[in-house]
């Protein structure tokens, strides 16, 4: 079993839980520890209840667990709904001027705060968060020095007495802490390793810089805003172009203007913006031009749970636009890998000219994770494919924008290259770019065109490696799950384990192109098979079964816009390998 | 129904100034009903580049969907083109754009393509003032779908089918003036004169140019009871004030007088003047453009001309300081943020 202590900090928005939350996260990553982060809260600005968990330890830490050690409310409210998280050996600190607690499990050390006696808080509106944090580090073993320093960093924009006043502040919840309250049996521990602590969303902008995108556009959508906002902030260093459009048809149509022009462009939003991209993806996918779209999903349909995760929009970018096309999907698994594909998937698209749909969730756009740096190549090989940027050889055959090739692929010309003229379009057309169906429609043609375009799915294919199976050979039941649900399954796999429950895990993470053959090669030799997705339908499992035949011997379906916890997985494998049931739908035992 | 669009009457010299013919304009042979009014813009936008001396290779021609946003085929085979989707030609002209601002953009689009479907989008591009020639081809009707009535239909205006068009007509003119525009113009594809000096004009101004070009659509919308026919419109054309175009490269200077003639300095040097015809007329006036054009509709007269210029204000490339070397070729060592830059990126998330 890994070792990991998780906090977790409630209050209504705009009570401050954020930077409570930016403090344990640096404390924890100056230890050299990972840390895994996830903040429920709702589409509201003040007011709705937020919640945030960050989990620490010395091992990587992959999702956000199924206990808190150590509980910060920050109203009543919160001391209310998540008390019953905290397993024995645990504690809470809170505001004993303000706070009732409630009944605590067993082995659960309740630690009020006299905020008003330690604190002066008609001067620090927030002091119960400083005194909390104070107590908190305390009783996890760590030298004040390491707080101090936090804090100065973190105020390092205001006044030197409001960062004096905090310290003191700290320092006073740090020593009432030493003297008051039991320390936590486990201190925190320390690695030399440095880790930087990224959300999703800025590891795919991060992504998109590394990959040389220079072209980024958006509409703000939750919860894919935060690649707008990297963008933006890093936009003029960075020199990457980056416009706020009007909306995402209008986002779509921009990013394929630039990539015809001839740079790398990238978009991004969620679903109901992406519904409105539709029409866009297919002009990329009928003009041949390779184009990055990044949808971040959320509980739909419609405008949905705005702050709510699901992975619901899979057949939506199953569907996306008319017609047959080559195209690539895939999901990274984990924030780390938010950063890694997108330079995956700009050399695909741009080596076979289709769009690309970069499948995120708000779990892993908006989470934060410990990532180590070296993890983080910005300088990953960049193919552009057949693209011709410059007129060479003065002597050519006479440019053919769409010529038949063999592999599907046409040599693609950026436009201003004398010599290399020609017209991209939307209508089908012939090798020249003329459209075929003005004056009458060449069939001939019109197949010939078909299959030149997809021609290309088979060289997609083949640039992709298929999935591998994670975890022991012959293990009582196999996993399966696509995308962000990477880590949990994996804790899932080690607590099933030491319940004497051999598991392995297989995950995809593209799904165009799929590798069914190969995902039937091996789930056909597993003993039982359970799909594990976020949405309420079985998406994946259904695209499975329509690509493959494939049916597994069950499912696990969670759809109440919260992530699965690793014991939501664990009691459903073994009810459904007791026979007690085909689908589990674990509930979220907590309202968030 | 396929035509050869007819040769432009006025004698140009053999060469322009690059040493091309009128024929390196040239693009494919139409395949637009003979008289149908995108044709004759067509060749205008041939004269106009032709006379203007543009490189062909450096023009990127764009256009939405409808018979109207065919036609960049017919005109500057040698120049590059993207035929886009229904509405959308503005941002896809946008993303081109700021990628390659050394191309010439020249899009070309349709009273539906602008002002029904693609209306949210032609807003946007107006308040960019993105450097780029916007131009509609307006009939009143959807040709391509066969006819149906326009947003830009006036009221009252009748089918061939004796439908009636009940709602008001969507002004593009006043409106591109109203959300930022620095070149607002009517014409009418009949009108030679007028349209070749505006087309010359908008080829030297840096800043959005929107020309509603009246075009009527000769198999839906040309007959008695059209409000875009050739001769309802002859018959209720109204122009603001002459055009006349001097290009930079010509010495020619001709006499006028202060006092009936606006001389508008443009972008590269070349002259735009504008012979007042209607009292009171300030092509630099957004008000008066604006009081102007629904006066115009108020007497049910179709007022033509330069409406609106602004010669000065910064085009959205140069408000956004754009380095000058097009983000489209740099080469592809440098499309990576320096290591400086990401390792100070990097320090943020440690
Ligand atoms: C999304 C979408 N809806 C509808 C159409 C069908 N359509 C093609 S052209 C057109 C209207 C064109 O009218 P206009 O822009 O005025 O061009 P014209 O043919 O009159 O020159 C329509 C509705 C389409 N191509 N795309
Ligand atoms: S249908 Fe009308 S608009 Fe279309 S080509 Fe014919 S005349 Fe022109
Ligand atoms: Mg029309």
């Amino acid at each position: 079993m890994r070792q990991s202590f998780a906090v977790g900090i409630g209050g209504a928005a705009g009570q401050g839980v954020a930077t409570p939350g930016d403090i344990f996260a640096k404390v924890f990553s100056r230890r050299g520890l990972h840390l895994n982060a996830y903040n429920a809260y709702q589409s509201i600005i003040r007011g709705g209840h937020t919640f945030l968990v960050i989990r620490t330890g010395a091992d990587p830490i992959t999702n956000i667990g199924d206990q808190l050690d150590l509980l910060i409310p920050l109203n009543q409210d919160t001391m209310d709904r998540h008390l019953r998280l905290l397993g024995p050996g645990g504690a809470c600190i809170y505001n004993a001027d303000s706070i009732r607690p409630g009944t605590a499990t067993q082995g659960v050390q309740l630690c009020p705060l006299p905020v008003a006696t330690l604190a002066d808080i008609t001067r620090n509106k927030v002091a119960q968060n400083t005194l909390a944090i104070g107590a908190a580090l305390s009783m996890l073993g760590i030298g004040f020095q390491s707080l101090e320093s936090v804090l100065e960093e973190q105020f390092k924009k205001k006044d030197r007495s409001v960062i004096d006043e905090n310290i003191s502040v700290a320092r006073a919840g740090y020593d009432y802490a030493t003297q008051n309250f039991k320390p936590f049996a486990q201190p925190l521990a320390m690695t030399e390793n440095r880790y930087a602590v990224l959300s999703g969303n800025a590891a795919l902008a991060m992504g998109g810089a590394a990959a040389g995108v220079k072209f980024y556009c958006a509409y703000p959508m939750s919860p894919s805003t935060g690649v707008l906002h990297w963008m933006a902030e890093h936009a003029r260093k960075a020199n990457i172009l980056v416009r706020q459009v009007e909306d995402e048809i209008g986002v779509i149509n921009m990013a394929i203007g630039a990539a015809q022009a001839g740079v790398r462009a990238m978009c991004a939003t969620s679903g109901g913006g992406f519904a409105l991209m539709s029409e866009g993806l297919g002009l990329s996918a009928q003009a041949e031009i390779p184009v990055v779209v990044i949808d971040c999903q959320r509980a739909g349909p419609s405008t949905g749970v705005p702050t709510k995760t699901e992975q619901g929009d899979l057949w939506q970018m199953l569907g996306a636009a008319f017609g047959d096309y080559p195209r690539a999907i895939a999901a990274p698994l984990d924030i780390g890998d938010c950063f890694t594909l997108i330079p995956e998937m700009f050399n695909l698209v741009d080596r076979f000219q289709c769009p690309g749909i970069v499948l995120c969730d708000l779990l892993l756009a908006e989470g934060r994770l410990s990532v180590d740096p070296k993890l983080l190549n910005f300088r990953p090989p960049i193919d552009r494919g057949e693209l011709i940027v410059s007129n060479g050889a003065a002597d050519h055959e006479p440019y053919k924008r769409y010529l038949i090739t063999e592999s599907g692929v046409s040599p693609r010309a950026i436009p201003g290259i004398p010599g290399y003229t020609h017209v991209v379009s939307s209508d089908e057309h012939d090798e020249d770019g003329v459209l075929i169906s003005d004056e009458y429609t060449n069939a001939a043609k019109r197949r010939a065109m078909m299959e030149k375009r997809m021609r290309k799915v088979s060289g997609i294919e083949a640039s992709v490696a298929p999935p591998k199976l994670q975890g022991p050979a012959n293990a009582d039941v196999t996993l399966v799950g696509w995308g962000s649900t990477q880590g949990v399954i994996e804790e899932a796999c080690e607590l099933l384990k030491d319940e004497g429950i051999t598991a392995n895990q297989l995950q995809i993470r593209w799904l165009v192109p799929l590798h069914g053959d190969a995902i039937v090669e091996i789930l056909k030799k597993a003993k039982h098979t359970i799909i594990v997705e976020n949405n309420f339908s079985g998406q994946f499992a259904r695209y499975l079964r329509s690509e493959t035949s494939f049916v597994p011997d069950g499912s696990i379906r969670k759809y109440d816009g919260e992530p699965f916890m690793p014991h939501h997985i664990v009691e459903a494998v073994k009810e459904q390998l007791a026979g007690k049931t085909k689908l589990s739908v674990p509930a979220h035992e907590v309202m968030v | 129904m396929a035509t050869t669009l007819e040769a432009p009457k006025t004698p140009a010299p053999k060469t322009n100034r690059l040493g091309l013919q009128a024929v390196d304009y040239r693009g494919a042979k139409t395949t637009l009903c003979a008289g149908c009014g995108h044709n004759a813009i067509s060749e205008r936008i041939i004269d106009a580049m032709y006379e203007m001396g543009v490189k062909p290779e450096r023009v990127l021609k764009l256009s939405g969907i409808g018979c109207s946003s065919k036609s960049p085929t017919y005109f500057l085979g040698r120049a590059h083109g993207f035929n886009s989707v229904h509405g959308r030609m503005p941002s896809v002209a946008t993303g081109a754009l700021l990628a390659n601002s050394s191309m010439l953009g020249i899009g070309v689009s349709g009273d539906g393509d602008t002002a029904s479907i693609g209306l949210g989008q032609f807003a946007h591009l107006m308040r960019r003032n993105l450097p780029l020639i916007y131009i509609i081809e307006d009939n009143g009707v959807y040709g391509l779908t066969k006819g149906q009535f326009s947003a830009t239909a006036d009221v009252g205006s009748k089918l061939k089918t004796g439908v009636i068009n009940e709602l008001p007509a969507i002004n593009t003119c006043a409106m591109a003036v109203d959300l930022g525009a620095t070149f607002v113009g009517r014409s009418f594809s009949g009108d030679k004169k007028q349209l070749l000096s505006m087309l010359k004009a908008a080829i030297a101004h840096n800043g959005t140019v929107m020309l509603d070009v009246i075009s009527p659509c000769v198999t839906f919308n040309d007959h008695e009871g059209s409000t875009k026919s050739y001769k309802y419109v002859q018959e209720h054309e109204d122009s603001i004030g002459e055009v006349g175009f001097v290009p930079f490269f010509d010495d020619i200077s001709v006499d006028y007088d202060p006092g009936t003639t606006y001389d508008v300095q443009m972008h590269d040097g070349s002259h735009l003047k504008l012979r007042k015809l209607h009292e009171g007329y300030d092509p630099t006036n957004r008000i008066g453009a604006v009081k102007a054009l629904m006066e115009a509709e108020e007497r049910g007269e179709i007022l033509t001309g330069v409406f609106y210029i602004d010669a000065k204000r910064p085009s959205f490339i140069d408000s956004l300081n754009l380095a000058p070397e097009p983000l489209a070729t740099l080469p592809q060592d440098r499309v990576r943020p320096p290591r400086r830059v990401l390792d100070e990126i990097m320090q943020a998330h440690l």
